[in-house]
């Protein structure tokens, strides 16, 4: 193990813990990033850049850094891209860098730069073309992507949080808990939401004042002040994204998916106050570990006292950098000089410059103006840095191994954009800020390109107190802090130092997907000018990062490179979320069960413990079949479904939709719903019916009854109920409102238990006792009879599912268990759902395969039906042409010419000499009665002929059967059985 | 997640509602109300059913390209 050297640092307590890391084990202090310790142990490379496999070391301390991206876990629970300057520490951590092989130091695939030099933009798809780009594709796929994705499915739920409130504040720097404060002060309800795991953002940088104390009390003390007027804080948190009024803030503690929260909070004003993001300038070989942005120096430095180099060069465009420097120096980094890309002229105006200027002169720090650092020399790290007057070309070479660069701040703008904000350019800060927000959206602070403390508290407070007022929610304005700071950075736009066209591959914009300078100019050679083009040729500010460093300067690079204004070019609009979230995260609660619940019949218990093999059917699970009839499923249902032909059987059918229908009006309402009259059934009788679409295709089919005049109960398909009740209630509301027809979902007040098979009369005769003798025997092919059973109630209907001489007994939930096991003592036994498929198929009855929201009833033999001229939904648009043409499609049996050889569903029907598809199997069942496969198909209406042959190809599973067109009733065409 | 605004129960949320279609608006035969629709950007009429809540059908105007309900009403109550 790695012990380092004790840090003291703001983040840092002295306890320490130990992690893993590309397999070796280190020591870290709680409170550790797997950055900072990374760096304490001297390890400044941490992962290798996307596409060019170059090394990289931290450029930032934040969300947005690029590079430094670890997969924590070990496979296959790993997790990908977690930042490693967000990534807290804890005690046996397993991490991995990322995108190398066989290891980080050497990679294999980097070196493909070496031999082609670099690959520009579209480089693979314009370069692998021959024979075809899917020939390569695997192999380059393997290559690419960021980190290795998880193999498992059960990382750990994140949980949800619905939150509401007047006021949500992004962002507790100075100015979030400035707006946070003037909100909180009027009694509205206030969420505040922080990134970090403090509160105070920037200030803990500042030697700063506010209302008379230093800038770190005051945090303290407002935090606490926020706490009393009961201000929700969230830290950690960071608000990803929103629609529709709905904010979503992912609580990520330690920056590790695992202990995640997501709070979706509906608030009525949101206050933006997310910061701004440092970003680097541009230059050659500005990706070598040890370049970094002045701000992670400091970052690192204070926060876990990791000292990131020895000997450093900052180069910057404004007046922060030389605080900076002076707290660098004073924490231990010998600074060797700082290098300032403004004149001369400028600086001497700049009397807080100059006076930083003299101090550090004193301490032995060269001072440049109007320079710039132009490359990054050394290996795999910085070991020198060349610079070069502006003016006069001159140059020098400085030996360092730490280049510090800040090019200015954007503004944190993607929660402004998400929101349909627009962006508008100030030139004196070079800043894009955010205009035009929806009511009730804005955005403050750094974020709105305010960079100096005392106009950033006070621009917080007002705007806050403004929008609230707006929207009725009174504001005093009281409350508002006094800053006093460091002066404004006196910045002057700078994007990139000088260089050759050619040097101009190894000038990086975007690190995270090592987009170059070249690769900008290729995009306009290309002719992708739009900054939206140009963000996606380029893959310039996509990723993990969404551009946080390289937007801005993407685009003013873009500008200079078109020869057009920054504002011209502008920017591509960010699209949430802000931050990587898993893709459970996103899901919530909304996973596995919770997603989708499963429904079980009063009969599930008897099925499970008599080896019943349950499968989910929409969301009821239903028995496929029982164990003690085989333990191969094709075998037990053909003995389930002989034996129902020879004995009898029962089928839980349960799961069938009931709907009960009510009222004066629903006999006229129910001839509208389905393709035949309702009104002409009499009470008692039952009729199966189907129901068309308004485009005319078949939506269902079921058995309607008629329990009194205003009284019927359809039934649909399983796992139809739900869909079928809300149909009706829309014809309902469209064609009869106000009328007297009531809908009621009864499908789990009734169980279902249908008995089938010739002895199936005797049967619940016997079970049902005396007082059902003479009912059962009086009731004919649809009849149904009402009664009791064990005191529950009872209705018989004479209908079948099978072609058997057959009863459904629906049967009140309590006594369904007792019916059933009565029902197996009298010698019936159970068949699954497989064996009923077979039975269906025998007879030519329609299920999903046939029912697929495709055929029209002429297409499944009801034109008698559809002659009958019923009026019904759906009935205008079976007239179409289309519907009749002879190429259409018309429901037919098959069986195999030779009489023993299989066909499975989804084979396509052709003729003899030719593989032009006229139609296909839809059903395919091994017939136990016919001793042979049979199926239903959907074949040519001109080919539907009986008798005639075509055969069934099924080239994925290697079948040719020639089979024989017959009729879709292939086992008592006549109904003798039905009627017995 | 957004919230609707049904006029029995107030404002609840997405995911209780239903979409279900486009009211036609580009012809009266049987053919155009199935199958034509204009299609307006900024003004969608649509059918909603409070699914998980009241069940009650509703129509909606609505303003796809941002968002916004414009209006939310019983379907069939009126012309009782």
């Amino acid at each position: 193990m790695k012990a380092a050297i004790k840090r003291v640092g703001t983040r840092l307590s002295d306890k320490t813990l130990r992690f893993i890391f590309d397999g070796r084990e280190y020591e870290a202090q709680v409170g550790d990033t797997a950055a900072s310790v990374l760096m304490a142990h001297g390890i400044f490379a941490l992962g290798r850049s996307v596409k060019y496999r170059r090394l990289r070391g931290l450029l930032a301390v934040g969300p947005e850094e690029p590079n430094a991206l670890l997969t924590v876990g070990v496979t296959p629970m790993v997790i990908p891209n977690v930042s490693a300057p967000q990534l807290q520490l804890r005690e046996g951590l397993v991490l991995k860098s990322q995108n190398r092989w066989p290891s980080l130091r050497f990679d294999v695939a980097s070196l493909l730069q070496l031999g082609s030099g670099f690959f520009g933009a579209g480089f693979y798809y314009k370069t692998f073309m021959w024979p075809s780009w899917r020939t390569y594709e695997s192999l380059i796929r393997r290559l690419a992507g960021l980190g290795e994705a998880p193999g498992a499915s059960d990382l750990p739920v994140a949980a949800v949080e619905y939150l509401s409130c007047d006021v949500l504040v992004a962002g507790a720097g100075a100015a979030g808990l400035s707006a946070a404060l003037v909100a909180a002060h009027t009694g509205a309800r206030v969420v505040l939401v922080e990134r970090e795991p403090v509160l105070g953002g920037e200030l803990e940088f500042e030697s700063a004042l506010v209302d008379g104390q230093p800038a770190t009390s005051w945090v303290t003390a407002t935090e606490q002040m926020l706490q009393t007027l009961g201000v929700r804080i969230l830290t950690d948190t960071t608000l990803v994204g929103g629609t529709g009024g709905v904010h979503i803030a992912h609580h990520e503690p330690g920056g590790l998916a695992g202990h995640n929260k997501v709070f979706h909070i509906r608030s009525r004003v949101l206050v933006i106050a997310m910061g701004a993001i440092e970003r680097p300038i541009a230059l050659i070989n500005n990706d070598l570990p040890g370049v970094m942005l002045l701000g992670a120096a400091e970052r690192l430095s204070r926060r876990y006292g990791a000292l990131t180099g020895r000997r450093a060069v900052i180069f910057a465009n404004h007046q922060r950098a030389y605080a900076a420097a002076a707290r660098l120096v004073k924490a231990g980094v010998s600074v060797r000089a700082v290098i300032d890309t403004r004149s001369a002229a400028v600086l001497e105006q700049d009397a807080v410059t100059a006076r930083h200027c003299a101090s550090l002169q004193v301490a032995g720090v060269l001072c440049l103006s109007e320079s710039a650092v132009v490359s990054a020399k050394g290996w795999r790290t910085v070991t020198g840095v060349d610079i070069q007057h502006l003016r006069s070309g001159k140059a020098k070479r400085i030996a360092c191994d730490l280049l510090l660069t800040s090019g200015g701040w954007s503004p944190a703008m993607h929660a402004g954009l998400q929101g349909g904000g627009t962006t508008r350019y100030a030139a004196d800060k070079a800043t894009f800020t955010v205009t035009d927000q929806p009511i009730g959206r804005v955005t403050v602070g750094a974020s709105s390109g305010h960079f100096e403390l005392a106009a950033v508290l006070s621009e917080a407070a007002s705007v806050t107190a403004r929008v609230m007022s707006e929207l009725g929610l009174v504001s005093d304005g009281a409350g508002i802090p006094m800053g006093l700071g460091d002066p404004a950075p006196r910045l002057a736009p700078y994007w990139r130092a000088p260089c050759t066209p050619s040097q101009e591959k190894r000038q990086f914009i975007d690190f995270q997907n090592d987009v170059t300078v070249a690769d900008l100019r290729a995009s306009l050679a290309e002719g992708f000018r739009d900054i939206e083009h140009v963000k996606r040729y380029a893959t310039l500010g996509i990723g993990t990062e969404q551009g946080r460093t390289s937007t801005v300067l993407g685009a003013a690079i873009l500008a200079e490179l078109k020869g057009e204004s920054i504002e011209s070019v502008g920017l591509s609009r960010p699209r949430p979320p802000y931050h990587p979230m898993t893709m459970r995260a996103m899901a919530g609660l909304r996973v596995g069960s919770a997603l989708r619940v499963a429904k079980r019949t009063p009969l599930h218990d008897w099925h499970v413990s008599h080896g019943g093999v349950l499968d989910p059917m929409g969301l009821w699970m239903r028995p496929r079949f029982y164990r003690s009839n085989g333990a191969d499923a094709a075998i037990a249902a053909v003995t389930e479904a002989r034996r129902v032909r020879t004995t009898g059987g029962i089928v839980d059918g349960s799961t069938l939709g009931k709907i009960e229908v009510v009222g004066a009006d629903v006999a006229a309402f129910l001839d509208s719903m389905y393709l035949t009259k309702a009104s002409t059934i009499k009470i008692g009788r039952s009729k199966y019916m189907v129901n068309l679409r308004e485009d005319g295709m078949v939506l269902d089919d079921g058995i309607v009854l008629r329990l009194a005049a205003d009284r019927f109960i359809a039934t649909t398909s399983s796992g139809h109920a739900e869909h079928m009740l809300s149909h009706f209630e829309h014809y309902r509301e469209v064609d009869w409102p106000g009328r007297a027809v009531t809908l009621t979902d009864i499908t789990d007040a009734w169980s279902v238990i249908a008995v089938a098979g010739p002895r199936s009369r005797a049967a619940i005769q016997h079970v049902l006792g005396s007082e059902w003798q003479s009912r059962i025997e009086t009731l004919t092919h649809m009849d149904f009879a009402q009664g009791h059973y064990a005191g529950v109630a009872l209705t018989v209907l004479r209908a079948s599912f099978s072609g058997e001489l057959a009863y459904e007994l629906h049967v009140g939930p309590a006594a369904a268990v007792a019916l059933w096991e009565a029902l197996v003592t009298s010698g019936l036994e159970p068949y699954g759902i497989d064996a009923l498929d077979i039975l269906r198929v025998e007879k030519g009855y329609l299920v999903s395969s046939e029912l697929n929201g495709q055929t029209t009833p002429g297409d499944l033999n009801m034109d008698s039906l559809v002659r009958l001229g019923n009026p019904c939904v759906g009935r205008a648009l079976l007239d179409r042409p289309a519907f009749h043409e002879p190429t259409r499609g018309r429901l037919v049996g098959v069986r195999a010419v030779d009489g023993c050889s299989g066909f499975l569903a989804g084979a396509q029907l052709t003729t003899l000499s030719s593989t032009q598809p006229l139609g296909y199997i839809t059903s395919s069942v091994f017939s136990p009665t016919l001793n042979e496969w049979i199926g239903l198909a959907l074949l040519a209406r001109a080919q539907a002929i009986e008798g005639a042959t075509l055969i069934a190809r099924d080239p994925l599973r290697g079948q040719e059967t020639p089979v024989r067109v017959t009729s879709t009733v292939h086992v008592d065409p006549t109904g003798e059985r039905i009627k017995s | 997640m957004t919230s609707l605004s049904c006029p029995f129960c107030g404002v609840r949320e997405l995911a209780e509602f239903a979409f279900h279609k486009t009211l036609p608006n580009a012809g009266d035969d049987p053919l155009s109300a199935v199958y034509l629709r204009i299609n307006q950007v900024d003004d969608s009429h649509e059918y909603w059913q409070h699914v998980r809540g009241c069940r009650a059908w509703l129509k909606a105007r609505r303003n796809p390209s941002t968002g916004e309900v414009l209006e939310m009403n019983l379907l069939g109550a009126v012309t009782s």
